[in-house]
């Protein structure tokens, strides 16, 4: 802006200035002319004085570079010419100063001489006897009059040139320096031209809208991180080259990533192909999902491109932890399949043992044991369905109410249901301990020591033992039930509490049993907020131990 | 230019990572194979080894344009030849997996998870292929110094598997094709362990400008 200021100066004063000088020029080619005539006339009258006293003889010797004198006689002849031979010229009768000059005395006039092609001023006067003397001179005189200032001009525009640049200079300066020395950080305070306010004003206005508006956006990225900063799910945010935006508390544990590694590829972070693959996948627009172990957990990774104007602006990753969902999976379908196995070989045996019959194929002293084992076998089926039944009672979230019940007592009601089986098998069964009156639900605490003393009788040698020790601990009961029977190997201990699980893989019938009392147990015992301990030794007896 | 430089230097980083990547996995999976006894693992391993092939190629592609059209200085020039470097080690990895995975057919079932060692030697070269392309992707330092130390316990296996063959065949408890595949994979495993190794050294060489000799 400076330069164009200074620019604009210079050109306007150096117009001004040459201008001025074309025109003073001008008035001076006339004033120089006028003089130039003046002067002719002058010389004329003193020539024509000279030659009306001496005759043509004047002009003998006569030499002059600037005037031409020209004697002319009364019939236009001419006697004598200072710059040309007199021979060589027509008759000048019909010129014009010399026809003005015969007529009235004196004659002037300006043309082009075809002999000199020059403009030539004339001026012509009538001498005494009647001959005409003309002089003349040509305008080239003027022009070199005028060439003979040219240097002195020449210095005159130099050196206003040379002062119009500094004085520019310093005044594009001056007008610059309010402009450089505005404070936009606070448009409105400012004392400068007043054709700028509608800018400052403009510009404070919209100032205030670019602070009002970062404001907000740095709201909704602090709503933002807080929101995802608290999530359990692991959150990351890709650009469209796959470098890492933004990670969430989760994300970063589990991507073992810091801070420093925002901005950097997320490859740097997780190399995995199959997630790369996802990335890619994403980026092509695909939504994509895949399940991975990572630091010994089961995760689902969710991967969808985010759009912004109908352009991929990234990517984002949302990693979830479903290691107790895929357990909890595992689990159902192994229990479905179990329960439809389990519910389905008793019924086989129901099937084969009535067809035999129907088709007449068992002999009449065996029909007995046939339709004995039928009965058996559908006895079977109704206990695992009653086991089924209770199981899904536990599974249900309302609970009977509580009430003060005895542990002991009903341990000695246990026994007394049991003792028919142990008796079958030579098994004795002790009951220890005192009376322990806890607050919980009968039926459940019933069954949590049915179960356990009826699996203590199965799974015991003939003429083993069980026993059951009931204790107060401070604010706990504590239940032990205790055999010495076949033990339960250390493989199968973690599992035995999973429905149907059976140490015995084959779901032998011999020992009898659904494979869900241990899981009855647990459920019942949860229900109490209490725990179980296991603690068995194969072949030398297994100990539970319940605290409520 | 310049951004064009780098733009460059970044894909190569991506692609160096990508290709490690696939050289863990492909591991991975022929030491699972190996431990479980499945034979059909050279079907699921061709693949990720061609894969593996055609990056070496595509890197080397891009390394030598960085080369001539970049003509790279101090830290790049170094990132650049040690990549170069560690693509060959990274291809050499991938083929002798594929190699183990064509013996594990051989062994047709058989398996070798009662064998500490051979178990021990697996979970080393995981880990230390792992460790050096994690040094590589971190720059870390201290990371590659420690893959280095940890090939002798890859040896140690080695020598101890070697060992346990000996007693195996004089005492006539394992037939000598079997006794030669287990002997075999060891001792591909062990030059996998030297192949990370040498990726590790090549990483500290990009970091410090120095590569040891041993």
């Amino acid at each position: 802006m400076t330069k164009k200021i200074f620019r604009s100066i210079l050109i306007v004063a150096t117009t001004v200035l040459i201008t001025s000088l074309l025109i003073a020029t001008s008035f001076l080619y006339d004033y120089f002319k006028q003089s130039e005539i003046t002067q002719l006339r002058e010389e004329l009258s003193l020539a024509a004085a000279n030659v009306d006293r001496l005759g043509s003889e004047y002009f003998d010797g006569f030499e002059s570079d600037v005037f031409r004198f020209t004697l002319v006689a009364k019939d236009g002849s001419v006697i004598y010419d200072s710059q040309a031979k007199p021979e060589n010229l027509e008759n000048h009768l019909e010129r014009e100063e010399i026809k003005e000059a015969v007529e009235t005395g004196s004659g002037s006039s300006d043309r082009y001489s075809t002999t000199l092609t020059e403009r030539t001023f004339y001026e012509a006067t009538r001498l005494k006897n009647g001959d005409i003397l003309r002089i003349s001179i040509s305008q080239a005189t003027v022009a070199a009059l005028i060439l003979g200032m040219l240097p002195a001009i020449g210095a005159i525009i130099l050196i206003a040139i040379i002062i119009a640049m500094v004085l520019s200079d310093k005044m594009a300066k001056s007008i610059i320096k309010p402009l450089n020395r505005l404070d936009l950080e606070n448009p409105t305070e400012n004392d400068t031209y007043e054709e700028l306010t509608p800018f400052l004003a403009k510009i404070n206005k919209q100032q205030q809208q670019i602070t009002k508006q970062m404001k907000k956006l740095r709201q909704k990225s602090d709503e933002f991180q807080q929101i995802t900063a608290s999530m359990n799910e692991g959150l990351v945010l890709l650009d469209k080259k796959g470098c890492i935006l933004s990670m969430n508390k989760a994300a970063k544990k589990l991507f073992s990533a810091n801070d420093s590694t925002i901005g950097s590829d997320f490859l740097t972070v997780d190399r995995s192909v199959s997630m790369n693959n996802a990335i890619e996948k994403a980026l092509s627009g695909k939504h994509s999902e895949f399940r991975e172990e990572r630091n010994g957990s089961e995760y689902q990774f969710i991967i969808s491109k985010t759009e912004s104007d109908n352009e991929t602006t990234g990517v984002v990753i949302l990693c979830l932890d479903v290691t107790e969902a895929a357990y909890a999976e595992r689990n159902r379908r192994e229990f479905t399949a179990n329960v439809s196995h389990e519910l389905k070989t008793p019924l086989q045996s129901i099937i084969g043992s009535a067809e035999l019959l129907e088709n007449g194929l068992v002999k009449p002293e065996d029909t007995g044991r046939f339709v004995g084992n039928i009965k058996s076998e559908a006895q079977r089926l109704v206990s695992l369905i009653n086991d089924i039944i209770r199981l899904s009672q536990l599974d249900e979230d309302k609970k009977p109410d509580f009430e003060p019940v005895d542990l002991y007592e009903v341990a000695s009601e246990t026994v007394k249901a049991l003792s028919p089986i142990a008796d079958k098998r030579n098994i004795k069964i002790n009951l220890n301990g005192t009376s322990c009156t806890i607050n919980g639900i009968r039926r459940y605490l019933y069954e949590i020591i049915y179960n356990l003393c009826d699996n203590a009788i199965r799974y015991n040698k003939d003429g083993g033992e069980v026993n059951i020790d009931i204790k107060k601990e401070e604010r706990d009961a504590v239940l032990t039930v205790y055999d010495n029977g076949i033990g339960i190997p250390l493989e199968h201990q973690s599992r035995i509490f999973e429905r149907f699980y059976r140490v015995d893989k084959s779901h032998s019938k011999e020992t009898g049993g659904t494979g869900l009392g241990l899981s009855i147990v647990k459920h019942a015992v949860a229900c109490h907020n209490g725990t179980i301990k296991l603690d068995s030794t194969p072949n030398k007896g297994t100990t539970v131990t319940v605290v409520i | 230019m310049r951004s064009r430089f780098d733009e460059q230097l970044l894909l190569l980083n991506r692609k160096m990572i990508e290709m490690g990547a696939n050289c863990e996995s492909i591991i991975a999976l022929v030491a699972k194979a190996l431990l479980e006894g499945k034979a059909d693992v050279a079907e699921n391993a061709a693949p990720i080894g061609h894969e593996i092939d055609l990056m070496e190629r595509e890197i080397e592609g891009i390394c030598l344009k960085l080369l001539l059209q970049q003509q790279p200085v101090a830290r790049d020039l170094r990132q650049i030849s040690a990549a170069l470097k560690m693509i060959t080690d990274m291809e050499r990895i991938g083929d002798q997996a594929e190699d183990i995975a064509e013996i594990i057919t051989y062994l047709s079932g058989r398996t070798e998870s009662d064998c500490d060692d051979i178990r021990q030697m697996a979970q080393a070269c995981i880990k230390m292929v792992t460790d050096s392309i994690d040094a590589y992707v971190k720059h870390d330092l201290s990371l590659a110094k420690s893959v280095s130390e940890y090939d002798d316990v890859v040896d140690d296996c080695f020598v101890r598997v070697k060992q346990m063959l000996i007693t195996m065949i004089s005492e006539n408890t394992a037939d000598g094709e079997y006794a030669l595949d287990i002997l075999m994979i060891a001792k591909y495993f062990e030059r996998i362990a030297d192949h990370a190794v040498n990726i590790a050294q090549w990483v500290e060489f990009s970091v410090t400008g120095v590569h040891k000799q041993e």
